[in-house]
């Protein structure tokens, strides 16, 4: 009966577009044309004029299927019941710059003007193990980050700032998991405070590293182990936190777009639940550990229905592949950082670009929010900069009324449609991924790089003839000059972090260093856990870099490969 | 017509950002030049080495790490050392303007910054390389 109700109307509305196409429609298109023939998005799918609900009819759109209940399978509308109206969500500031000192006051001050979580910004000798005197890292310390290369280090960043005033502490230790994680227990203790007190929350995806972000050590096979050893750990020890980030975010900014970005990372999630689900974890036990780190800067509704849509698909494959029962393994937490087509020419226009990203994650309902500074393109963000990026988060969660209901734009026949649309495009990616043997299979044969480098040269192409518009460099130019980088790193940030780790050597235990590494190195050949012996080391002050080549040591190095390019 | 350009593009030091170093490979093979890419994290010793290995007339490097003065000028002063000097430097990525005089004062001949159309750089070369 009621179905009959519904094609009756259905048939009615249609009638009415017909109608209205003909008589409204084609008239003032006539006097009034549009702009262009297709209003295309960065993800391959045409924005159309207008969204009825014929367009929900034709995905079988079923309200209780596809958005149920805030809280509920499938988590289209939110995680929570309540959404916003019980917390905002958590505004995180990533930072790290020069010298410890510097640093650790820049942090203050974030606090101070209200931000939750402190992300650390690791300088990239860090990032890829190596300490501050080898080779490798000269010139580079303290340049994108800050130089962490033992514990006392940890003890400068955050003197004065304890662990538990802040809702999460995070790094993003993307090839050395366990040692971030290590760091930050080690800093604990240092603190007083037990892991039971405070939270920790890591990137950890090294597989994403080999296609988009480059901070790899060893080859690809072993890093998962080392990765998947933190989740472990955390799994029984820590499950308060946040082990490992599924990240979309660098894929889709080196050029896959954000549907095939989100499949990808969705790939690389699935590679690492499989390798702890062989090791003889729960899918109840290790689920809920994780969060996925979505983005979309190229048009502001697909960002809102690539959130909505990945939170359905999560549910989806939570439940029906891997049977997990726990609604919180079935509840997908969202981390996303506002930044994308930030430009280097009137820089002071990326706040408005920034403030629009940030809303639109909002819109889309993330947990865990980040803003790049609208001077980040020129260098390291000045501290004014940065300050503006919190208070943008802070008028949004406060002022303008856009967290008093849950998923405001669910029921919108365009937001529905989209999200189904962007689910499809993930799932028969994701689809595809699997058929090519998964996500390592997938990076070994290029497969992921391939189609970022594609799109890489495509948004540059849109860009060079005009139809990717960035407003005051290819479109409403005017004569403005590349303003100077206003922040500048201390040039003796280097010697003064290569003095710090001399003392550090010369004061430590050397034979518990020794020691502790020996340990380490024994548990890379057994399958012992390599938080533990990572803690030991840490504690005894031993090195990222002298962990780190131990890993280098047993498993080798995984060399970038040369590529020759033709005319194609 | 002589022989095609011969470029080396190359990513030096720990920077592991390679979309602009990719984009700018694909433009100038496009456009009848062959190019060959580094892949990332490599000394200037390596990138040096690569480049009069494969016998190239252009090195460009891109870089978004602000590690740009250090690696340079060690890349310049290795192909002065092998007497390379003849092989021309090129560079783009996140330099901040008021590095560049003094890049170019060490022997960098362009700097690149973000925004730059591609057709720009592609003249650029052509006009260097004579052609």
């Amino acid at each position: 009966m009621e179905k009959r109700e519904e094609v009756k109307n259905l048939v009615r509305l249609k009638r009415l577009v017909n109608s209205w196409v003909k008589d409204c429609l084609n008239p003032f298109m006539k006097r009034s044309p549009e702009r262009k023939d297709v209003f295309d998005t960065d993800i391959g799918l045409a924005i159309e004029r207008l969204y009825t609900p014929i367009d929900l009819s034709e995905f079988n759109f079923d309200y209780e299927k596809d958005l149920g209940l805030p809280g509920r399978f499938p988590f289209t509308r939110g995680i929570t019941p309540t959404t916003y109206r019980s917390e905002p969500w958590i505004i995180r500031a990533y930072s790290g710059f020069g010298e410890a000192e510097k640093c650790n006051e820049r942090y203050r001050k974030l606090i101070e003007a209200g931000v939750d979580e402190i992300v650390m910004a690791a300088d990239l000798p860090t990032q890829v193990g190596y300490d501050s005197d080898h080779v490798m890292s000269k010139g580079e310390v303290g340049k994108v980050g800050v130089a962490i290369d033992s514990l006392r280090d940890m003890e400068i960043l955050f003197e004065d700032i304890p662990l538990n005033r802040l809702k999460r502490v995070s790094m993003l230790g993307n090839s050395f998991g366990p040692i971030a994680l290590a760091l930050f227990i080690a800093l604990g203790e240092k603190q007083g405070l037990k892991p039971a007190e405070f939270v920790v929350d890591l990137q950890n995806d090294v597989l994403k590293e080999y296609v988009a972000r480059g901070t790899y050590i060893i080859p690809i096979r072993p890093a998962v182990r080392v990765a998947t050893d933190v989740v472990a750990y955390c799994a029984r020890n820590a499950p308060h936190w946040f082990p490992m980030t599924f990240c979309t975010n660098h894929i889709n900014a080196a050029g896959a777009g954000s549907s095939r970005a989100t499949a990808f990372a969705l790939a690389n999630g699935i590679c690492y639940i499989e390798h702890l689900l062989k090791k003889g974890y729960g899918i109840d036990e290790i689920a809920p550990l994780f969060t996925m780190f979505l983005d979309e800067r190229a048009d502001f509704f697909v960002a809102i229905c690539n959130f909505r849509a990945t939170r359905r698909i999560w549910a989806k494959i939570m439940k029906e592949r891997f049977r997990a029962e726990n609604p919180r393994s079935l509840a997908l937490k969202i981390t996303a950082y506002s930044h994308g087509g930030e430009t280097l020419l009137e820089p002071i226009n990326n706040i408005a670009r920034i403030t629009l990203a940030a809303l639109a994650y909002v819109l889309g309902g993330v947990q865990f929010l980040y803003n790049a500074s609208y001077d980040e393109v020129l260098g390291t963000p000045t501290e004014d900069a940065a300050k503006i990026s919190v208070r943008i988060q802070q008028i949004l969660a406060n002022e303008l009324g856009i967290s008093n209901t849950v998923d405001p734009l669910g029921g919108s026949y365009f937001i529905e449609s989209l999200t189904t649309q962007i689910e499809n495009q993930i799932f028969d990616e994701l689809r595809k991924v699997e058929e090519k043997g998964g996500a390592i299979a997938a990076i070994e044969k290029g497969y992921f790089v391939e189609h970022i480098s594609e799109g890489a040269v495509r948004r540059k192409r849109e860009f060079d003839e005009g139809s990717r518009i960035s407003v005051g460099v290819n479109k409403f130019r005017s004569e403005s000059q590349i303003p100077k980088g206003a922040f500048r790193i201390d040039p003796e940030a280097e010697e003064k972090q290569l003095k710090r780790l001399v003392k550090v050597k010369k004061e430590r235990n050397e034979k518990r260093v020794k020691e502790a590494l020996e340990y380490f190195r024994e548990a890379l050949r057994t399958d012992e856990n390599l938080v533990i012996p990572a803690l030991e080391a840490v504690r005894a002050y031993g090195t990222v870099g002298e962990i780190c080549e131990v890993l280098r040591q047993e498993f080798g190095e995984y060399q970038a490969r040369e590529y020759f390019f033709r005319k194609g | 017509m002589g022989r095609k350009t011969r470029v080396l593009i190359g990513k030096v030091g720990l920077d592991g950002h390679e979309v602009g170093a990719r984009v700018v490979a694909r433009a100038l093979a496009d456009a009848g030049m062959e190019v060959v890419y580094t892949g990332l994290r490599q000394t200037p010793e390596q990138i040096v080495s690569a480049a009069i290995e494969e016998g190239v007339d252009l090195i460009g490097i891109s870089i978004l790490s602000g590690s740009h003065m250090t690696l340079f000028a060690e890349i310049i002063r290795l192909l002065h050392e092998k007497r390379a000097d003849d092989i021309l430097f090129i560079a783009g990525g996140i330099i901040p303007v008021e590095d560049i005089p003094g890049l170019k004062e060490l022997g960098v001949k362009e700097i690149f910054l973000p925004e730059t159309p591609m057709a720009e750089i592609v003249t650029y070369v052509r006009k260097i390389m004579g052609n």
